[in-house]
């Protein structure tokens, strides 16, 4: 079978692999750039220099194929929904009607990830964004029901309460609206003014955290796969006085696994963020990344514009680091 | 079984923090490696389980994959990787993969196939 090297402008290297991966990935977006490929992996050359590999970058779906194709998925997505909303939680795994919570473990891995809403391109369709949002919250909701169930000595049930999922939107053949595309997003560094915060008032938690010792198997608990053009990186230089983003509000907070950056500017939910904390004082600096799980944008007075993120990776070290930097700085 | 470490070989300096904080709590001893050259260049006792990214500067996992394979028979390598062709999944298992656990992961899921590998 023929083998080939392939590399991108970060320099990585995948290799070798038949042509057939290297066009499953080409086609699935996986692969949006190659810059130079060998057949040893040893001697390179640039894609032009191999006709069979040029052809199935110049075959690629073009934007609005893509957006063709995304839209007949998310209504494929949306059938298979519905026909699981109304099977037992076994057949959907395809199990034994008495298997362990182990084996629902595995085959719920299996399965939900084909529908991570990160999955889905920055430019794709929104009909099939929410297609594998609702998919997605479906199946977790269905696990922690099966942990629930499972964990009590009782035989796993079908979800009591499911909301149906809605017929597709009417002319799923038409010819597709044209969609704004987005606004790029390279990963930038964001200027950050620190604030001295207030109190906020307290909300309903817009992501609850799970309780002790049980996962909740929400998307932001699935972890290393970042497009790493969506990363926004922020470096924060932490002093005595703007300590309490740590501390002051409600929900994003060291307690919760979190904080909250008042300033000027705001950050999209979900927006992935590569922070760097800077303790001057300390001589120190403390890595992490994070998801935006709160915006406030300036339009109530009442609240400091900013947003909160939440933790998803943060050294254990340094996090006894920066609560111990909160008491000394007297941070309540 | 070697009672070495496990190791992680990872040019995502972030997915190697997730996947040592992940494993640390289950108090394995660890190691970590930016690629396959690296990995292949560490002294000490061989690893008990390898998780391998495959898309990496320097020596493709693949590559890396063949290599660990020779120089630690015993170990087990685990594949983690964003790339889920089916076929390339297939190619990894020919080469040798004892498993194929695609990106992004829940830490529960690497928990669990860590402790398979550990049982097999």
């Amino acid at each position: 079978m023929p083998e080939y090297w392939i590399g991108d402008a970060e320099g990585r290297v995948l290799g070798p692999v038949s042509l057939d991966v290297v066009q499953d990935l080409v086609n699935t977006g996986r692969l949006t750039e190659i810059t130079r490929v060998s057949r040893d992996g040893r001697n390179w050359g640039t894609p032009a220099g191999f006709p069979e590999v040029m052809t199935l970058l110049l075959n690629a779906p073009s934007p609005e194929a893509l957006l063709q194709a995304e839209r007949h998925e998310a209504a494929r997505v949306r059938e298979q929904l519905r026909a699981m909303q109304g099977r037992p939680p076994h057949e959907i795994f395809r199990l034994d009607r008495n298997a362990s919570v182990d084996a629902y473990r595995n085959a719920f891995f299996k399965l939900v990830k084909r529908f991570y809403p990160d999955r889905v391109r920055a430019q794709a369709h929104p009909d099939l964004r929410k297609a594998y949002a609702d998919a997605f919250q479906f199946l977790s909701k269905l696990m922690v029901h099966i942990e629930k169930d499972l964990s009590a000595g009782m035989p796993v049930s079908p979800l009591p309460v499911m909301r149906s999922v809605p017929p597709p939107p009417p002319g799923d053949d038409e010819p597709l609206t044209p969609i704004p595309a987005p606004p790029p997003q390279t990963a930038r560094p964001l200027t950050v003014v620190p604030r001295v915060m207030t109190p906020l008032p307290r909300q309903s938690p817009l992501m609850p955290p799970a309780p002790e010792g049980v996962f909740s198997y929400q998307p932001h608990e699935f972890v290393g796969f970042e497009r790493r053009e969506d990363r926004v990186e922020v470096t924060i230089r932490v002093t005595a006085r703007n300590s309490r983003m740590f501390t002051d509000h409600p929900l994003a907070n060291l307690k919760t696994d979190g904080f909250f950056l008042a300033c000027a500017k705001s950050l999209p939910l979900g927006t992935l963020v590569d922070v760097i904390f800077r303790f001057d004082e300390e001589r120190r600096e403390v890595r992490s990344r994070g998801r935006v799980i709160l915006e406030n944008t300036g339009g109530d007075p009442a609240k400091p514009a900013g947003f909160g993120v939440r933790f998803i990776t943060l050294v254990e070290q340094d996090r006894r680091f920066m609560q111990q930097f909160v008491e000394k700085t007297g941070a309540r | 079984m070697s009672d070495g470490p496990i190791l992680i070989v990872d040019d995502d300096a972030f997915v190697r923090t997730l996947l040592r904080d992940m494993l640390a709590d289950q108090g394995h001893p660890l190691q970590e490696a930016e690629n396959g050259q690296e990995a292949l260049e560490l002294q000490g006792p061989p690893p008990r389980i390898v998780l391998l990214d495959l898309f990496m500067p320097e020596m493709s996992g693949m590559e890396a994959l063949a290599l660990i394979r020779n120089r630690w028979p015993g170990t087990p390598v685990l594949v983690i990787s964003s790339m889920d062709s089916e076929r390339l999944v297939d190619e990894a298992l020919a080469a040798g993969a004892a498993g194929y656990i695609t990106k992004p992961f829940h830490p529960m899921e690497i928990a669990s196939a860590v402790e398979r590998a550990l049982a097999a």
